[in-house]
């Protein structure tokens, strides 16, 4: 058992009359102060998985299946109440829209010090002066504690959400997409920041991003998921060094790490799967290079190249192969025809 | 602050004279001779001639409007033909018991409209929602007259809890304002008819608020404030209802104008001795000097309320500087 399990989780929306599964059969285990970086295009999932374990879903979605454990503590079906008592205090969430994550009518302050004080005795002295710590611990003045948001930089905003997840030391923080809103260079030092607390206070982390360069930096451990599922997990370092799924592969051509970048950039070429249409198989095998018969109809589990790495492919034994292609550009060129020819002749039948 | 309350307040000057202007040309336009009403048709030509004279409706329409405004500027309305008495007299006495009756239904109305609203949103999509929009719907809808008269036949007739008529029993007479408005009596003439206004008021608030709220709720903020661990109500109340009630406020103030429409009925149904039926009467009567009066007062109140609408709007949101 580690700090956090998540087994076999199933996530749905209900849209209409029917319902996709945003998140299907993930499994991850996170050890005490390790993080981890879930990457992925948009659409995937990722965020779903965040707000799985905060039980922030919105009213259309559920965790239809798996559970959560942390501590050993089982989160899934808990009452509202031991949830809410779990947020902020011992899993806290840097959310994706940071900009407009704060409230317009309330100074910045007053908002951090709610936060604390719905989970502390503090009185709201003591709340204030942990608040003005926080607030030095992301490098804002403590005047900035009577600002509202809109007299905030964006990189001042940012960082005061962040002071608010770090306030009472969470034993978890998922840190969702948490820079994206900003330019480059203040990204970077946000970044920084956040893994610099984040191992003072030796919280574990979900570090969510599309960008798996971020990930090779400050994450162990890189999950890469796909359509709902998960199709590598593996330590960060062997990751960068040796991938072993073929999205992975394609994944590492869209960005290339600094020391490897050549003269042609290469892209998965296609789109993510329509969870809304029952699938069969591997979610990849429409856009995969290598894809064969039984990818379409099978799905694929797990073969474990090395302890802690896991893959989701029916191919373990042509990884070689694969690695070796997948740097070719045309190797995703006739996939991308291939996608064009399959367009052409659907859009031929829809109109016969 | 003070600075935009001061521009304000000039703007508003203008527009009071030129609506002035405005109710001033209306009455003259219209139908019927004051002095019919006034006046026995049957008396001389030269008693009614000097009536004319008396009241200034010999003048030519320039000479009248020149006296009219020089007469306002000094808030002076002239005097009610029907009462005899100078207008702003009578506006005086009428005036605290249409404003008392209308507060006392707006509060009960946005007390209640912006407390069902935000429950109605956070409700969205159950039976109990869509009771809410029917009940709130259907007060707006009904003529409020006949809204009136069923509460008078339930509240006061069958029931015999409330006096259906009138601001006081019979018999009592008060002279200071304390000895009129701050008695039980008063109060509980005052419940029907406030009631009854408030459910012709209820449908703005408690509907703008559902929508505004629907909307803050799908904030990003909103979600922060869960993510805070926050109480539920802590988040509907502090942070979502808030936020959602900027637009409350400004619908409110256009509101006023329509309010006073239903207000006037209101007060004709109970016989309540406010500016509404004054204004029915005034102009049945062709009294046109307290007509315009009461019509030039009720506008002011519009103005007046829409501004005391924006400085709170700067209270409510930090974003907003005048
Ligand atoms: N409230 C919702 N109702 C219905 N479907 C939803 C809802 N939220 C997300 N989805 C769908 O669930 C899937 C996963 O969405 P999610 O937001 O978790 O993706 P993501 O990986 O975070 O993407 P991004 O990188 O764009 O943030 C998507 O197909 C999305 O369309
Ligand atoms: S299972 Fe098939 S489609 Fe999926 S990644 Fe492996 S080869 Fe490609
Ligand atoms: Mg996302």
């Amino acid at each position: 058992m580690s700090f956090l399990d998540v087994t076999d989780l199933d996530i749905t929306y209900t849209v209409g009359a029917g319902s996709l599964k945003a998140v299907d059969g993930v499994s991850f285990s996170l050890r005490k102060g390790e993080s981890m970086g879930i990457v992925g295009e948009s659409g995937c999932g990722k965020t779903t998985i965040a707000k799985g374990l905060m039980q922030l879903l919105p009213k259309n979605g559920a965790i239809t299946r798996g559970s959560i454990t942390l501590n050993g503590r089982e989160l899934v079906g808990l009452s509202k109440e031991a949830v809410r008592r779990l947020r902020l205090k011992e899993i806290a969430m840097i959310s994706q829209s940071a900009m407009n994550a704060l409230n317009p009518v309330y100074t910045i302050g007053d908002q951090l010090v709610e936060g604390i004080m719905a989970h502390t005795s503090f009185g709201n002295r003591g709340a204030y002066k942990r608040a003005v710590e926080v607030f030095e611990m992301v490098g804002l003045e403590e005047k900035r504690m009577r600002s509202f948001p809109h007299q905030m930089s964006g990189g001042m905003k940012q960082r005061a959400v962040i002071a608010m997840a770090l306030s009472l030391n969470p034993s978890l923080i998922i840190a969702d997409e948490p820079t994206t809103a900003l330019d480059v260079v203040v990204q970077d030092r946000i970044l920084h920041r956040i893994i610099k607390i984040q191992k003072e206070i030796n919280s574990s982390m979900i570090f969510i991003t599309h960008d798996i360069s971020v990930v090779s930096e400050i994450c162990e451990t890189i999950v890469v998921m796909y359509g709902g599922k998960v199709m590598e997990m593996s330590p960060t370092d062997t990751f960068f060094r040796r991938p072993f799924h073929p999205y992975s592969l394609g994944l590492k051509n869209a960005f290339p790490l600094i020391t490897e970048i050549t003269d042609e950039l290469i892209s998965i070429p296609g789109t993510p799967p329509n969870l809304l249409l029952e699938l069969k198989g591997c979610r990849f095998n429409e856009r995969c290079p290598f894809a064969q018969q039984k990818c379409a109809v099978e799905l694929p589990l797990f073969y474990e190249p090395e302890p802690g790495h896991k893959v989701a492919c029916h191919f373990p034994e042509r990884v070689e192969e694969f690695r070796e292609r997948s740097s070719h550009r045309d190797t995703w060129e006739v996939v991308r025809e291939r996608l064009i020819r399959e367009y052409m002749e659907k859009g031929a039948v829809e109109y016969a | 602050m003070l600075g935009y309350i001061i521009r304000r307040l000039l703007i508003m000057v203008l527009m009071i004279l030129l609506v002035s202007t405005m109710i001033f040309l209306l009455f003259r336009t219209m139908p019927g001779d004051p002095t019919a009403s006034m006046v026995d048709p049957s008396i001389p030509r030269e008693a009614r001639q000097a009536l004319l004279e008396r009241y200034g409706l010999h003048e030519s329409l320039w000479t009248q409007y020149a006296i009219f405004m020089k007469d306002l500027v000094r808030l002076d309305f002239g005097t009610s033909y029907f009462y005899n008495r100078p207008v702003l007299r009578v506006i005086q006495d009428r005036l605290p018991a249409t404003l008392i009756l209308m507060f006392t239904a707006m509060l009960f109305a946005y007390i209640i409209g912006i407390f069902g609203g935000a429950w109605m949103a956070w409700k969205r999509g159950t039976k109990l929602e869509s009771l809410g929009i029917t009940f709130s719907l259907i007060f707006r809808s009904a003529p409020t007259f006949w809204v009136g008269l069923l509460v008078i036949m339930f509240f006061a007739v069958r029931l015999g809890w409330f006096p259906a008529q009138g601001m006081r029993s019979t018999g009592y007479v008060g002279n200071t304002f304390r000895e009129i408005f701050l008695t039980t009596d008063f109060l509980r003439h005052l419940v029907l008819p406030a009631f009854t206004a408030g459910l012709y008021f209820l449908a703005t608030p408690t509907l703008i608020m559902r929508n505004s709220m629907l909307e803050v709720l799908s904030e990003d903020y909103i979600e922060m404030a869960h993510a805070k661990g926050l109480r539920e109500r802590r988040v509907l109340y502090r942070h979502a209802a808030r936020n959602a009630l900027l637009p409350v406020v400004t619908a409110g103030a256009l509101f006023i104008g329509a309010a006073i429409g239903g207000q006037v009925l209101i007060e004709v149904v109970y016989s309540w001795p406010g500016l509404g039926r004054e204004i029915v009467q005034a102009v049945t009567r062709s009294d046109y000097p307290l007509a315009q009066g009461c019509f030039i007062i009720l506008s002011t109140l519009v103005m007046v309320m829409n501004l005391i609408a924006d400085v709170l709007y700067a209270f409510l949101d930090p974003r907003i500087t005048y």
